[in-house]
């Protein structure tokens, strides 16, 4: 038989195949469908249905309902600043990946291929340190005593600069542990841009500042979409650093969620928060998907 | 014009570069720091290894890291092969929806993951621990998994599939000697990715675990909560060595592998079926 036989009797077999087959293959897609309902859905869905219950913090009984109190809560000045701060922190440290991870992504874009791969072998390997000893680490940078410190003293502040247990060195953990994530989306971005097209903008007599502002700089949005999203909605809820640089007080709403639910027992608020960072990275895939559309255009 | 742009963007990216390596690299020196308070050199001594090393919390964790780590890993894989062997021939709206649900799971906050799944069990009464770790890690991580699994079965023929079918090729033998090879480099990438996060996962652990042995990270965060000692360092020097390592084996795999299945799926390998 040629090959051309051959395909067609495949395709015959898969004829043959396909009434048994399909009820086969959709036999396949349960146990992820399965997984994901029981284990993700559901427990979403019950945090859904708390956040709108209340809770007696005497008898600690929940009454079901249809309440906007532990909404309302979020906004109370005890939690307002809590939540502005995640904001401004998750925006901030956003921004400082940006202004940080594009001159270096776009530098590491015009290398020769193999310095190139060096330079990413430089990002990618903090990167894959555990995420517990990063963050260690940078408790250690920031901390009294620590280099950071030293260099200030030796600037000739006498005082010396002790960051760690401040908002500031939480901005800072972010920043540092997410960095390589908003590199690599725009250094691959980047990378794909024909360097014909910028020839052509010089040729047509542009001067460099203007072609990279109006070639290269909208040929990188999506790689720029990207590493926003996938850096700032994270850091909206991020535990881990604000509890370990921000020295163990409610300084985020990761850690605000994780004391309503271990620690006070009233699931209804720790609830309403979290479906608060649920709406954010609804919001944050809406652009994800926009990012896709713009680069198929 | 040019050239001077090329020396800003090169002074910042180097700046950039020592950023990212600095703490790790002040942590790697004072891992063998004398001084118990890092404040200054004191001399080098391997006895925060020692100490780490002997420390029964941290080797109770690690088995447990390891413990939960290998059984996430299996249930990722077997989530992630089962879903892209459906995917493969799903209809588009069937894999849009499929795809979605990847990448809800990948978007949403560990914090609210974590947090909804602690309310499930705590409702229901079922216990925290391992299994509820377990459970917890595989919900994440098959979703990665999905996704490497899906972008290599992107790369079969399902032609292959159904000649070995045609040839006379029972659809067990077919899974094990088609799809399966050529899946391969796709499965050891997903499965050592698995494997890592699993290692690396601080959060949904800590709200999971319950009062159990704690996994290495969990217990790493306690320690550095209540006290700083420069046994952490060495500690997070050899979980560093160890995570890149791993990430690294799965980096390659993905190129190695990639040669020696497309060999192994060519066609004189099927006239043996």
């Amino acid at each position: 038989m040629g090959p051309v036989q051959v395909r067609v009797a495949a395709r015959g077999a898969g004829a043959v195949k396909g009434k048994v087959g399909r009820s086969i293959r959709a036999i396949l897609a349960l146990p992820t469908i399965g997984w994901v309902a029981l284990f993700f859905a559901v427990p979403l869905v019950m945090v859904l249905v708390y956040s709108f219950a209340t809770i007696s913090l005497v008898t600690f009984n929940t009454t079901f309902g249809w309440t906007w109190s532990n909404y309302r809560q979020i906004f109370d000045h005890l939690y307002l600043d809590t939540f502005i701060r995640s904001v401004l922190l998750s925006v901030s440290a956003t921004a400082g990946c940006l202004l940080l991870g594009f001159p270096l992504a776009y530098f590491i874009s015009r290398q020769t291929p193999r310095r190139q791969r060096l330079l990413l072998v430089l990002v990618i390997v903090p990167f894959w340190t555990s995420f517990i000893v990063r963050t260690y680490a940078m408790e250690n940078l920031l901390g009294p005593g620590g280099p950071v410190d030293h260099l200030a003293r030796l600037l000739g502040f006498s005082q010396g600069l002790v960051l760690l247990y401040t908002p500031a060195a939480i901005g800072i953990g972010i920043l540092y542990s997410y960095l390589p994530l908003m590199v690599l989306p725009i250094y691959v971005s980047l990378e794909r841009i024909d360097a014909a097209l910028l020839d052509a903008a010089w040729d047509l007599g542009a001067l460099p500042r203007r072609a990279f502002w109006r070639v290269t700089v909208p040929l990188a949005a999506p790689g720029i979409l990207v590493g926003c999203l996938i850096v700032g909605i994270p850091a909206m809820g991020e535990y881990v650093i604000p509890e370990v640089l921000g020295g163990g007080k409610t300084l985020m709403l990761g850690n605000v969620i994780s004391e309503q639910f271990l620690s006070i027992g009233n699931a209804p608020f720790g609830s309403a928060i979290a479906v608060v960072l649920m709406l954010a990275m609804a919001a944050a895939l809406f652009g994800l998907r926009r990012a896709r559309k713009l680069e198929e255009t | 014009m040019r050239a001077r742009r090329h020396l800003l963007t090169g002074l910042i990216s180097a700046l950039v570069v020592l950023f990212l390596w600095a703490p790790l690299v002040n942590a790697g020196i004072n891992s063998f720091n004398r001084d118990i308070l890092m404040a200054a050199w004191k001399g080098a001594t391997l006895l925060w290894y020692r100490t780490a090393l002997a420390d029964t919390t941290v080797k109770a964790g690690l088995g447990q890291t390891i413990t939960i780590g290998l059984a996430t890993t299996g249930l990722s894989l077997a989530l992630a092969v089962t879903g892209a062997l459906w995917w493969r021939r799903a209809t588009a709206r069937g894999r849009r929806l499929f795809d979605l649900l990847t990448y809800l799971r990948i978007m949403m906050p560990e914090v609210v993951f974590a947090v909804a799944l602690f309310l499930l069990f705590s409702k229901i009464g079922f216990p925290l621990g391992t299994l509820a770790v377990i459970i917890g890690h595989t919900v994440w991580n098959s979703a990665y998994a999905a996704l490497i699994v899906q972008a290599r079965v992107l790369t079969l023929d399902p032609a292959l599939d159904d000649a070995a079918a045609d040839l006379g090729a029972s659809p067990w033998r077919v899974f094990r000697r088609v799809t399966i090879p050529g899946l391969l480099p796709g499965i050891a990438a997903a499965g050592l990715l698995a494997f890592t996060f699993s290692f690396d996962d601080v959060v949904t652990s800590y709200f999971l675990v319950g009062n159990q042995t704690a996994p290495l990270p969990v217990v790493l965060l306690s320690m550095i909560r209540f006290r700083i000692t420069p046994e952490i360092n060495a500690i997070g020097m050899m979980v560093m060595v160890f995570t890149v390592s791993l990430f690294g084996a799965a980096f390659l795999t993905v190129s190695r592998l990639g040669r020696g299945a497309r060999r192994a799926l060519s066609l004189p390998s099927l006239a043996d079926q």
